[in-house]
């Protein structure tokens, strides 16, 4: 292959570009966050915002969530422009069908096409939100029990004009008030989300008035060379390789009764500097929720990849040259056919693509890929919902949801949620929780002993226990993780498991399925547990140095880190380096 | 307690022995790398130091700069300080502390059920690939973290009661441990403070002498992580910067000042040492909250304007705003890098800071992508053009190349630099690898460091809805005039001011900075059913306390105002914005009318959008009293006495290559003199490029003013 050289002059446009790119893209997200409405956007930043040339390629999503945005996009702008023949400015589109490129029917999306003064459609920009509701059959955005699109009952927008000339199709805001609980908050989650695109468009104007459209395209192209050019080195450092991993997410209503077994195939081949997955070889679109949309089958074996190799390559439609995804038709991880519903497809089986793929490069060679991430979604990061004096509420709240894996570098992120949101989403404050909600929250706290040791150890888990203050609450959740917990690789070993139970009054607990809409009592409460993260290395081989710290703190018990990672102390928790060279073998 | 171990004679003024004609006021800033003094003299006239920071003892390098000033005052320090009426300090001893983990070992007490708000934090990552930066340890370890059996709920109400024979119980083993400093901070403390102030006095009759601080009365604000950080930041500086203040102020009595010790404050304005070794969470941002004060005072018709101030030091690039008089707070200031470090959760002057400076280092990635920075060549070895050693290629190495800066007379002549090693850097690291010109490399890594300084401006300007075309951007800092034009230009400003006392624009900032205390109370009411009576009392409360301040300000300070914000918002939303009070009292309905239009006006103003039909909340009020002391104006620089002019350069620019600059002084430009670019316009303490088809003059105040149009 051959990467054209550029001029260098162009390469320091370029350069000077992509920063003013980005730019935008935060300025898009700043509006996002700062003016919606709902706790899952203004507290959480569940959102994504992304900018797409005008032939649907990605040219950035910076700071976005990786699940949201790696693909899928690509196929709303086409959606846009093959639904609708003359795009004008003043036009807004929204999009939420896993038919056509959107992650799930929760993320609502705008797209916006930018027109230049001539007429010419240049970019597209998109701001994809996650709802606290929309309109589900159940007051929950995660039907992982639903059988079909029909059950889950949301309504589905293949890129449908909802802006014309800068004014909204009211017809099709009634129909969404009319479906969505908590209307008000909607609407004023619809209008942070159009002001974002809006702001994306205006500046992108600004940008072509001022650098000329061709030269902008031109840099654009460039920067798309520079970016496969990079990814062709960042592949010629990994070694050639062919590997097969697993993962398997739990019994859920609609899979076979052992849950799912999810097989990836990962090829990497430094000649041709291509890295090829295979997902082909996996079960048949499921009677459930949990079924992938197009997008999330193609962004999370990206997320695996991208998560294995140098992470300075930037994430665009050059470096995506470089990487080839097989899919299949009706496959659960593939291709759904309308209407297999994808409810859920940005986390559980998503989760079980993305791991098992930054494991196979773990396994490639020592220094690459990571542990498996823990699966979500536990109940403390579940949809609450009720009616509290009389008006409803519904919300999904981040109460305390861990899982981050071993790396080569560095221990587990405590707070990477699942693998696919990178950590990106903010945790809620307990005193914003109790003031918004009608709720208490008893507990939030890490579990000693949860981790998946290794050199580099995952995340522990969390435990967390929440009531309804005066009414009854519905707690909605897909906890994937509860028998399948995460992962170690080379040597690393499994994190914790997530669990869930109803505490009665008398303060029983009672264990809950996995997959479940749960109603708490006044005086009753909900306890979770999510999942601990999975350990890069033999635990063995970690630092004592680390291991005395993780005693100290009390993350790691000595009983446990004498028997698992070999590491003997003093009665004043210091490490006793002869008994633990003589513990881990090796010579005093 | 420590704070009174600082001379109390501190608040009094001094009237003799000299006349008030002799008396002198100073301001000093302690940066990174240079330490700034400005001092300010009776009949108007102000003079400019740098002294080189010394890190490991920061008192050094302020009594090095007040030494420079005495040489040059031709007196002996002990005289020259003798005539010292306010010293007013910025300093980054504070941040240093908790970045190099020299604060004390503090005990962190919180509600059971809740003992790792610290390490949970808010969540949140950047760079969503990039794995190898690690997760930040908590504030205080978990070993020092103790839950208390207690629990109050949102309205204030005892769930469960506080268990004091348990608080006893633990406070006794934290007295048996190496603990030397407490932090309280309990859920809904906010809303009722009585455990709170329980467990305050049980430490002090059972850990008599520690320093602690309670989360509500250090920062009475919801969001436990925030309030938390506040609270274990400011117990855990109490020893270190108690020890810091009164040293200083010993060693400043010792070399003969007899005046006020004062101290910038995060928040902008200046408090008396002994108050601030009380509180110093106050002093973690005191170092960059001046600038935009400076700024604002060379420019006083900034009441109808928005100013965007960058101040370029050796290391650090960091951004604030005027809009129109009034300098934006933030609650969001890290202490390190976004989401890999944490929050203070303190209100604080809104600045951004990027590693940009004459210091950060280019470099090509293995694609052949130039970057500049984050990497900094630091004081040690610095630029290549230093001579000490640096062979990598920095901004000022690039700025020696393209002719910007005379290696003959940086720093007035007080330091020689070495062109051709800054060219020969620029050559092997960058300019050969790329097959272009030493000066195509160069000015190339000027544009791509002025386009990141151009996003940092873009960040903040966004955050409070600013059109950077509609500003006019300030350039201070010893680095501000290598590409304020160019940074100008690229923003679409039409006008850029370079203060006269732009390269120690912080220092100026604190001459002239009021004595000012900040109150806050929590109090939610909705304009739909807006609570007055209930409003009145906490602005009444607030009223108090910052009469109850002015009346300890001593007899030099005089009154100057109470200024009074609230944070609203629409109901359901999750971020409140500030917005100034019309009133100190809601007296009438038409009062609270007043607060909603208000709202909606600054709503619109910082994010293009309002809900006009909608009724607002307001969740928190806050108070900040202001007194003067000594000037509000900054007066000119006086001038050395003959200043020879410089000879004509070339210099390079990317639109005309090689090109013959007229170079003028700074310090003998004449108002109404019109200079044309491409020039330079040159003082002791800095370079000011003026670019092709820029003009600029000096005003009134001796700022350079320079239209950048064609």
């Amino acid at each position: 292959m051959t990467v054209v050289r550029p001029h260098p002059t162009n390469r320091i446009r370029v350069a000077v570009l992509t920063a003013r790119l980005d730019g935008i893209v935060r300025k898009m997200a700043n509006t996002l966050h700062r003016t919606g409405r709902s706790g899952i956007l203004t507290i959480a930043r569940d959102f994504s915002c992304i900018i797409l040339t005008a032939r649907h390629e990605l040219v950035t999503a910076a700071d976005s969530l990786p699940i949201h945005t790696l693909r899928g996009p690509e196929v709303m702008s086409r959606t846009m422009t093959e639904n609708h023949e003359t795009l004008r400015r003043g036009d807004a589109f929204l999009h939420n069908s896993p038919y056509h490129g959107c992650t799930h029917p929760a993320d609502h999306s705008i797209l916006v096409p930018v027109i230049d003064d001539d007429g010419v459609h240049r970019f597209t920009v998109l701001a994809k939100g996650h709802q606290a509701d929309c309109g589900n059959a159940l007051p929950t955005t995660y039907m992982g029990a639903a059988k079909d699109v029909y059950a889950e009952g949301a309504l589905i927008f293949p890129a449908v004009k909802i802006q014309s000339n800068f004014e909204h199709q009211m017809d099709i805001v009634r129909m969404c008030q009319l479906r969505i609980r908590v209307p008000e908050q909607w609407w004023g989650d619809y209008l942070a989300t159009l002001g974002s695109a809006r702001v994306g468009e205006r500046e992108l104007l600004a940008l072509g008035r001022e650098l000329g459209w061709e030269t902008l395209d031109d840099h654009i192209q460039e920067w798309f060379d520079y970016s496969e050019a990079r990814m062709v080195s960042a592949i010629r450092a990994i070694p050639k390789g062919r590997l097969t991993r697993s993962s398997r997410h739990d019994p859920f209503p609609g899979t076979p009764p052992d849950g799912v077994e999810i097989k990836a195939t990962v090829e990497v081949d430094p000649e041709a500097a291509l890295i090829e997955v295979d997902l082909r070889d996996n079960p048949d679109c499921m009677p459930n929720g949990i079924n992938l949309s197009e997008a999330c089958s193609r962004s999370a074996p990206m997320v695996g990849i991208f998560n294995s190799i140098d992470h300075t390559v930037p994430k665009n439609e050059g470096s995506f040259r470089r990487i080839r995804i097989h899919l299949r038709e009706n496959c659960a991880v593939g291709i759904p056919r309308h209407p297999t519903s994808c409810s859920v497809a940005t986390t559980n089986l998503a989760d079980r693509v993305a791991n098992p793929v930054q494991c196979a490069f773990a396994e490639l060679a020592d220094g690459l890929g990571m542990a498996e991430a823990g699966a979500c979604i536990p109940a403390s990061s579940g949809v609450i919902s009720g009616v509290h004096d009389g008006l409803p509420f519904v919300n999904e709240v981040y109460l305390g949801c861990t899982g981050g894996a071993g790396t080569p570098s560095t221990d587990g992120w405590l707070t990477i949620m699942h693998v696919g949101n990178a950590g990106m989403c903010y945790q809620d404050s307990i005193e914003i929780d109790e003031l918004r909600h009608p709720i208490l929250v008893h507990s939030r706290r890490l579990m000693p002993d949860t981790e998946g040791a290794g050199r580099q150890r995952g995340a522990l888990s969390a435990y967390s226990r929440f009531s309804p203050l005066g009414c009854e609450m519905t707690v909605a959740y897909v906890s994937d993780g509860n028998q399948n917990s995460a992962k170690g690789v080379r040597g690393g070993m499994a994190g914790g498991p997530s669990s869930q139970f109803r505490e009665r009054r008398d303060g029983a607990l009672e264990a809950q399925p996995g997959c479940a809409e749960v109603v708490v009592g006044p005086g009753e409460a909900i306890v979770s547990i999510s999942c601990g993260g999975g350990g890069y290395g033999a635990p063995r081989e970690r630092s004592p140095a680390l291991v005395a710290d993780d005693v100290r703190e009390g993350w790691i018990s000595r009983s446990r880190a004498e028997t698992i990672y070999g590491v003997m102390f003093s009665d004043d928790l210091e490490v006793d380096k002869a008994a633990t060279a003589r513990s881990r073998g090796l010579p005093a | 307690m420590i704070a009174t171990s600082i001379s109390e004679k501190a608040r009094q003024p001094t009237r003799e022995p000299f006349s008030a004609a002799a008396r002198l006021r100073f301001a000093i800033d302690t940066g990174g790398t240079f330490t700034d003094l400005i001092v300010g003299s009776p009949e108007g006239g102000i003079g400019m130091h740098k002294a080189a920071t010394t890190p490991a003892d920061p008192a050094a390098g302020v009594i090095d700069v007040l030494q420079i000033a005495a040489d040059a005052a031709g007196m002996p320090l002990y005289d020259y300080l003798g005539r010292g009426e306010i010293l007013v300090h910025g300093t980054t001893h504070a941040i240093n502390a908790i970045v190099t983990g020299r604060t004390a070992r503090t005990a962190f007490l919180t509600t059971a059920g809740h003992p790792d708000t610290l390490m949970f934090r808010e969540g949140g990552r950047q760079d969503a690939f990039n794995f190898t930066v690690p997760y930040p340890a908590p504030f205080v370890a978990k070993a020092r973290t103790f839950e208390i059996e207690e629990r109050i709920l949102r309205d204030g109400s005892v769930r469960q009661p506080l268990d004091k024979a348990q608080v006893v119980a633990l406070l006794r083993r934290i007295a048996a441990s190496d603990t030397e400093a407490v932090a309280v901070c309990l859920l809904w403390s906010v809303v009722n403070p009585e455990h709170e102030l329980a467990v305050g006095s049980l430490i002090e009759h059972h850990l008599p002498g520690v320093p602690y601080t309670l989360s509500h009365q250090i920062n009475p604000s919801i969001r436990e992580y925030r309030r938390a950080m506040s609270t274990a930041l400011d117990a855990s500086l109490k020893p270190i910067m108690g020890a810091y203040m009164s040293g200083l102020d010993t060693r400043l009595r010792e070399a003969g000042f007899k005046g006020r010790l004062l101290v910038v404050t995060s928040q902008g304005g200046v408090m008396d040492a002994a108050d601030v070794a009380a509180a110093p969470v106050h002093l973690i941002n005191s170092g960059p909250s001046m600038a935009p004060v400076g700024a604002r005072a060379c420019r006083p018709s900034g009441d109808v304007e928005v100013l965007i101030v960058g101040d370029a030091g050796g290391t650090t690039f960091d951004v604030s705003v005027v809009r129109n008089g009034r300098i934006p707070r933030t609650r969001e200031t890290w202490l390190g890098r976004p989401f890999a470090s944490h929050m203070t959760g303190m209100p604080s002057v809104d600045t951004k800071s990027i590693g940009a400076g004459g210091g950060s280092i280019a470099w090509l990635d293995s694609g052949g992508l130039l970057h500049v920075g984050p990497i900094s060549a630091g004081a040690v070895p610095g630029p290549a053009a230093y001579g000490r050693g640096g062979l990598r290629p920095t901004i000022t190495d690039a700025a020696v190349a393209l002719g910007y800066i005379d290696p003959e007379h940086f720093l007035g002549g007080r330091m020689r630099l070495d062109r051709a090693a800054a060219e020969a850097a620029i050559r092997t690291e960058i300019a050969d690898a790329m097959g272009v010109s030493v000066e195509f490399a160069a000015a190339s890594m000027l544009e791509l460091a002025n386009e990141h300084m151009v996003q940092a401006i873009l960040d903040i300007t966004l955050n409070q809805g600013i059109d950077p075309a509609s500003t006019i951007y300030v350039a201070g800092g010893g680095a501000a005039g290598l590409n304020c034009v160019a940074i100008g230009r690229r923003l679409g400003c039409e006008t850029i001011v370079v203060p006269e006392t732009a390269a120690a624009l912080a220092a100026s900032g604190a001459l002239i900075s009021d004595l000012t205390a900040y109150y806050q109370a929590m109090f939610y009411t909705t304009s739909a059913a807006f609570n007055m009576g209930g409003v009145d009392a906490v602005l009444k409360a607030l009223e108090l306390r910052c009469r109850a301040f002015q009346a300890m300000t001593g007899p030099d300070a005089e009154f100057v105002a109470i200024d009074w914000t609230t944070e609203a918002r629409y109901p359901d939303q999750a971020w409140e914005i500030e917005v100034p009070l019309r009133k100190r009292r809601f007296d009438d309905p038409s009062d609270v009318g007043a607060l909603v239009e208000d709202f909606h006006k600054a709503h619109q103003e910082i994010f293009a959008v309002s809900d006009p039909h909608s009724p607002i909340e307001t969740v928190g009020w806050s108070a900040t009293v202001r007194c003067r002391i000594g000037s509000s104006v900054l007066g000119r620089i006086q001038s050395a006495l003959s200043e020879r002019e410089f000879a004509n350069r070339r210099v390079y620019f990317g639109a005309t290559g090689w090109i013959d600059a007229r170079v003028r002084r700074f310090e003998t430009l004449s108002p109404g003199v019109v200079v044309e670019g491409p020039a330079i316009v040159e003082s002791s303490f800095t370079s000011i490029v003026i670019d092709p088809g820029a003009r600029a003059h000096r005003d009134a105040s001796g700022a350079l003013v320079i239209t950048v149009s064609e």
